[in-house]
Formats: C-alpha cells, structure tokens, sequence
C-alpha cells in the first residue's frame, strides 16, 4: 500500500502530481473552450473597469506633480499702510517658512508692462498707475499646509493686502485624487468581491461534473487536497487568461482615451498626454486576476467538496 | 482483519438496514455474503468500507475503529481497501489505463511505477491489450474486469466486491469469482457479496445470510466467525 517513499522520491513525485493536476485541468478547459472563455472574459472586463481609473487617477497626479514645485505666495499690498509694509518686511526676515521673498515696486511693474506692449502709448491714458506694489513670497516647502498656514500668517500681518497662493488648484487636485482614490477602492473591492463569487461558481459546477471522479476518488483514499487541487489550477489559469485580456482591454480603452483627453485638457490650456500603462500596471492587473482565480477556486472548491464523506 | 459487533444501521427514520449483525473475518480469508436484494449486502460492505458510520455497534477494519475514526484519517484508511462495484463505476472521459491508474494517482506513485503495477493488475485480467481504448467499448464483463484491476492495482490488505456478477452470464462470473479466489490465494482478505447462492456455494467458502437487515444463517469456515 505504501508507494516507494524514498526521501528522493517524494518530491518528483509531488511536482508530477501538480504537472498532472494543471495539464488535466488545462485539458479539460481545452475540452470544452467556450465555457472556459466565458470565465476568462467575465473576470478580464471586471478587473479592466478598475485598472483603467487606476490609469486615469495616475496619470492625473503626474499631471499635479508636474505643477506641484515652487508654490509662491503674492501679496497686493493695495492701499496697505506704510507701518504695516515696515511690519510685514520684519515678518518676511523672521519667518522660517520663507525661503526668500521679492519686492515688485508698482512703478516697477507698469514699467516692465509697458516694455512688453506693442503701442505703450496706451498706459499715458491712464491717471494713475493701477498696477499694486507686490511681494512675491517663495516658501521653503511646497507642502500644502505649510503654505496655507504661511499665507494665513502673511495675510495677518499685511492687514488689507490681498494674499494669493498659486497652490490652491493643487491642492483641490490632490484632494480629488484621493477622492477618486477612495472611489477606485471601494469599486475595485466590490468587483472582486462579484468576480470571486462568480468564480467559485464556475468552480462548484465543473466539481459537479466531476463528481463520478470525486466519488471514485474519495472511496480510494483521495484527501480533499488532492481533489481539489485540479480546480486550483484551472482557478490559476482562468486568473492568468482574464488578467491579460483585462490588460488588453485596459490597453486598448487608455489607446481610444488619448484623443479626447488631450483635446479636453487643451480647452483647459493644459499641456497634457495621457500616458499608457506601465509595466507596474500590467503585472498587478495579473498578479491580481490570479489570485482571484485562485481564491475563488479555493472558495468554490471548499463549498463543493466540504459536504460528501 | 474484520470485526463487526452488534452493528446496526439506520438511515433517518426508516426501518433499520441492518440489525445486530455481528463478523468475523480473519486476514487471508475469503468470505461471502449473500441475500435478496435489499437484506443490507450493500449497506454492510459501505460500512465496512468506511462510507458509511454505524448508528451503533462496533466495527473495526485492518486495526481502525470505523466508529471512532475521525474524518482526516478516512483517506488513509480507505486507500488499504479495495472497492469493486456491480455496474463497475468507470470513468469515461479517460481510457482504461487512466481509470486502473487512479488509486496511485492518489497514493502519489511516480511515473515509471505507476505504468508497471497498472499493466500489472491489466494482465491480471487478461485486458493488457485494451489499455489505450475507452471502457465504453468494452463489453459490461470486460468493464468489471477493469474495475477489478483498478480496486486491486495498489495491492490493498481488503478487497471488497459488491454484486461483482451482478450483470453477468454465469461463464463469466465464475471466471470472476476465480480471479478474486487467485487475489486471495496471494494473502488479499476478500469479502464478496452475491445474490447468486449456487455460485457462491460451488466456492466452498464462508458465508453469511442475511435476510431483511438480520444475519439468518452462517455457513462456517476457515477464518471466520
């Protein structure tokens, strides 16, 4: 009854086990390919929906990080008092959350203005120069609540001036890309939550064609490890089969994306091309599609086999 | 080898499939049961091969307490038995080598072995010749014969036989009953049920009688009790 167990023996033994058990499972998907398709289809358009925001959400943070540098703080010092001017000078010298700070007279400034215009004969319509005196403030961080808390500071100290920081649209944009975060995961789990299920499905009802196989094999001694391990496998194989066409799908979806995109960002004056997905993109889609079809094989198999003795 | 004390079994509430039986059944002997349909032939061997547990009594099979033992360790018990059914229960989607081949699947033989002891136990019943085909062709004595490689191809301790000649003409099933006489001459414990009780008598061997759950008779012999 004991077969050759012989130290040396044990482990060819079990990897021509699994060599049997995967060709037999890729046999019978070969066997009866629609179904298999079917399974492999379902779980690639589940996993693309996903990994395509996943895409979008990243790209639209390259897309942030690409004006995330360098956030300035200007200050219109209109109608601000000389003493609170001296104040805020003293203020721009101490705080360690400047990292230096310009000067643009309102002279200055309509001068440079009128160097560029093409007929500066227009600015001598003018009574009296419009143009305010600025401070140009660079922070030494661009983290946005240092420059909030910053701009909150200078706001106080130059009552009256008007304070702007440029990092404000950054800063809604990064807000939005946690948001869409958020919105990725909590789609993302509730279609792997459906794709699993209806894995374990397709699992339970390939078992039950089985079963004169699983009977048979039960009254010879068979553990429940080695019953299911034929599932395992084809679980692996539709995972691997649905995580390339989810990144085939992903792939062609991004490539259709491109046009309309740029055109739309353009509208906006964004310099902007939407990039395909990386290397990183395309294997956790795989990676991802077979440890769904792994897992739902566990779970389907688990629920089939767990009743009979 | 065998040992049922005062078993009985009962499915739900019906009427008990078996009452009190008590047996014997030494290692190396060869016994038979008999009895219309429906007296619990079936039932003894299933319980006796661990597919079924008792509602009470004892039995116990090649040193394990069927009544006792717990579920992880049913796989290893049953691989030492050997089980063959009256409409044979072959597979069809695989050919003839595959279906005596599955019980060392199970046991985890390598290849070369494997290949060995299947055309070992195929020789045995002269269906060498038929590893490649599909058993769908063969014919339904030629199919049993196969289930019969595939129940003896990993040498079990117990062999099992539930209405093996069942479907059989009576040229055939004595040829069958000689192929388990040879198993057993070899030391394989054998315990065979028939409905057929003139073949069964020819054998000369032990056997048990029941009738309606209940043992009615025993004809006594080598090994058993």
């Amino acid at each position: 009854m004991k077969p050759a167990r012989r130290l040396l023996d044990v482990v060819p033994a079990w990897l021509e086990a699994h060599r049997d058990a995967g060709r037999r499972s890729l046999q019978r998907r070969l066997q009866a390919p629609v179904l298999s398709l079917i399974s492999i289809a379902v779980l690639g358009f589940i996993l693309a929906l996903p990994a395509y925001l996943w895409v979008l959400l990243d790209n639209a943070r390259a897309l942030s990080a690409h004006v995330d540098h360098d956030p300035r703080i200007a200050l219109y010092l209109d109608g601000v008092e000389a003493d609170t001017v001296a104040e805020l000078e003293r203020h721009l010298e101490t705080d360690a959350r400047v990292e230096r700070w310009t000067w643009i007279d309102a002279d200055d400034a309509l001068a440079n203005y009128r160097e560029g215009m093409s007929d500066p004969g227009l600015l001598d319509w003018l009574d009296e120069n419009p143009l305010p005196d600025v401070v140009d403030v660079v922070p030494v961080t661009a983290d946005p609540e240092t420059v909030a808390a910053l701009r909150e500071a200078l706001a106080a100290t130059a009552s009256g001036a008007t304070v702007v920081s440029d990092d404000e649209w950054v800063r809604q944009l990064n807000s939005l890309h946690q948001l869409g975060l958020r919105i990725l995961a909590v789609v993302g789990a509730l279609l792997g939550l459906g794709a699993l299920l209806i894995l374990a499905l397709a699992t339970a009802s390939e078992l039950r064609e089985r079963r004169e196989e699983i009977a048979i094999s039960r009254i010879s001694g068979a553990t429940h490890r080695f019953l299911r391990r034929p599932s395992l496998y084809g679980g692996l194989i539709t995972g691997l089969g649905g995580g390339v066409f989810a990144g085939i799908l992903l792939l062609i979806g991004i490539g259709l994306s491109r046009a309309p995109l740029e055109q739309a960002a353009a509208a906006f004056d964004l310099e902007f091309a939407l990039a395909f997905p990386g290397a990183d993109h395309l294997l956790t889609l795989l990676l991802t599609g077979l440890l769904l079809g792994w897992l739902g094989a566990r779970l389907g198999s688990g629920h089939a086999l767990r009743d009979a003795p | 080898m065998i040992y049922l004390q005062r078993v009985t079994k009962r499915f739900g509430s019906a009427a008990e499939a078996l009452s009190n039986v008590s047996l014997r059944v030494d290692p190396g002997a060869m016994a038979f049961i008999t009895g219309p349909s429906g007296a619990g032939k079936s039932t003894l061997l299933r319980l006796i091969a661990g597919l079924e547990r008792p509602t009470r009594g004892r039995i116990r099979v090649n040193g394990h307490d069927l009544d006792r033992l717990s579920n992880r360790a049913i796989p290893g018990f049953r691989r030492s038995i050997g089980l063959v059914f009256q409409d044979h229960r072959l597979l069809f989607d695989r050919p003839v080598f595959d279906n005596v081949a599955l019980p060392l699947e199970i046991l985890a033989y390598r290849r070369p072995e494997m290949r060995k002891r299947v055309r070992a136990a195929l020789d045995k019943v002269g269906l060498l010749h038929k590893e490649t085909v599909n058993p769908r062709t063969l014919s339904a004595g030629e199919q049993q014969r196969v289930g019969i490689a595939r129940a003896i191809v990993h040498r079990p301790v117990l062999l099992l036989a539930d209405e093996p000649t069942g479907n059989l003409d009576p040229a055939l099933s004595r040829e069958i009953l000689q192929l388990f006489d040879d198993f057993n001459r070899v030391g394989m414990t054998a315990l065979i049920a028939s409905h057929d009780l003139g073949l069964v008598e020819r054998m000369g061997k032990p056997v048990l009688h029941l009738e309606n759950g209940r043992v009615e008779a025993r004809v006594a012999g080598e090994g058993t009790a």
